[in-house]
């Protein structure tokens, strides 16, 4: 019990350390109308998110393409011709999931 | 007649120099400068008392318009707006003037980031006083929530750099800003602040006759505050909605045409209730 404790204690404490970071991940994505999309990201204090990975996906979840952020913390990858969905991926906690149908000019 | 010619005369004298006491202001709007994404973003530009929605002047055309945009540490890029301003009338309860619109489309402002818009007006003369005046603005907006430059001096002549997001106050906080002149502090600058009590209508291109504040003394209606010995100000914000600061004549022009400059440096803020 008491372990659990201490256990519970230090998730709450790592848990509340991220926040106290107060670097939440964003991400926006459009269609440029030339059969490609670009996604810029950051974090609300201004960080760059350049190398953070980027895994575009279909509909049921399986990998179309894995890239990176440039250093621009930009990514441009060619327009999937189904449905598909975007995950900014900076570690856990802290990723942004774009569904392709809201992604537009 | 005689009787009620003296005391009449006697309130226009009155009602004159009373209006004299208020502040030029420019008006450098949008309704909204914390947003979520980008959009297009419909800009007025006028030149006028906007605690009272009071005399308007002609501000003797548009100089630079751009902004300045910056998401994150990338590279801040300028872009010249200057292309989509478009002459129109404002007219406020009792006087109009030139002024400008501009659409400016959402490929402009697509990015998540900060947008630090400028506009240099040109030379508005006060005949009253016998001088020109010169309101360089700034208005800083930003998508997304990822910040840029907003703590960023553009380089202006004169400007005032907030050290506070001046998108995202709430009522109460103070708002703290530099005053710089050709980069450097300006110390005991005069600064004006005025609240935006009649609200601009864009589709009419008007304030209206009904204030949102009661002023109870001229003093409140265009507040006095000095920068520090650092050139620092600051301004506890008390009401929702946009305040403008105007730092009088520290622009380093000081003549033109032969007569007295006033180069002034504004700022726009917008504060929103804690709800």
């Amino acid at each position: 019990m008491k372990k659990m404790m201490i256990v519970l204690t230090l998730a709450a404490m790592v848990a509340f350390a991220g926040q106290a970071f107060a670097h939440s991940p964003l991400m926006s994505c459009f269609d440029n109308g030339d059969g490609t999309i670009t996604c810029e990201g950051g974090f609300s204090d201004g960080s760059s998110a350049s190398g953070v990975k980027m895994h575009i996906q279909d509909g049921e979840g399986t990998s179309i393409l894995e890239t990176k952020m440039n250093e621009d913390s930009e990514c441009s990858f060619a327009k999937p011709a189904s449905a598909y969905v975007v995950i900014f991926d900076s570690g856990e906690g802290h990723t942004v999931e774009l569904n392709g149908a809201d992604i537009v000019e | 007649m005689k009787k009620h010619f003296i005391p009449l005369l006697a309130a226009i004298c009155v009602l004159t120099v009373v209006s004299s006491a208020f502040a030029h202001f420019m008006v450098l709007y949008t309704p909204e400068i914390a947003l979520d994404e980008g959009r297009d973003l419909d800009v007025r530009v006028l030149f006028s008392h906007p605690a009272e929605a009071g005399h308007m002047m002609d501000m003797g055309g548009v100089q630079e318009f751009y902004v300045v945009k910056q998401r994150g540490d990338a590279t801040a890029k300028k872009v010249d707006l200057k292309k989509y301003l478009k002459e129109i009338t404002w007219s406020n309860p009792h006087a109009s003037a030139p002024a400008f619109s501009a659409l400016i489309p959402k490929k402009e402002i697509r990015s998540m980031g900060d947008y630090v818009f400028v506009m240099k007006p040109g030379y508005y003369f006060e005949k009253e006083e016998d001088l020109y005046m010169q309101q360089i603005t700034k208005l800083i907006l930003n998508v997304g929530g990822i910040p840029g430059n907003w703590a960023d001096p553009v380089g202006l002549p004169c400007e005032i750099v907030p050290l506070i997001k001046p998108y995202g106050m709430w009522v109460g906080n103070v708002f703290k800003a530099q005053v710089l002149s050709d980069g450097k502090p300006v110390a005991g600058a005069e600064v004006e602040v005025e609240y935006m009590s009649h609200m601009p209508n864009l589709n009419t291109n008007s304030m209206p006759a009904k204030s949102s504040v009661e002023y109870p003394h001229d003093a409140f209606v265009t507040q006095t505050i000095f920068s520090d010995v650092n050139g620092y100000i600051t301004f506890g914000v008390p009401k929702a909605g946009w305040w403008g600061f105007a730092a009088l004549g520290v622009g380093p022009e000081k003549e033109y045409k032969g007569k007295e400059l006033g180069q002034d440096a504004v700022i726009w803020v917008k504060a929103e209730d804690m709800k």
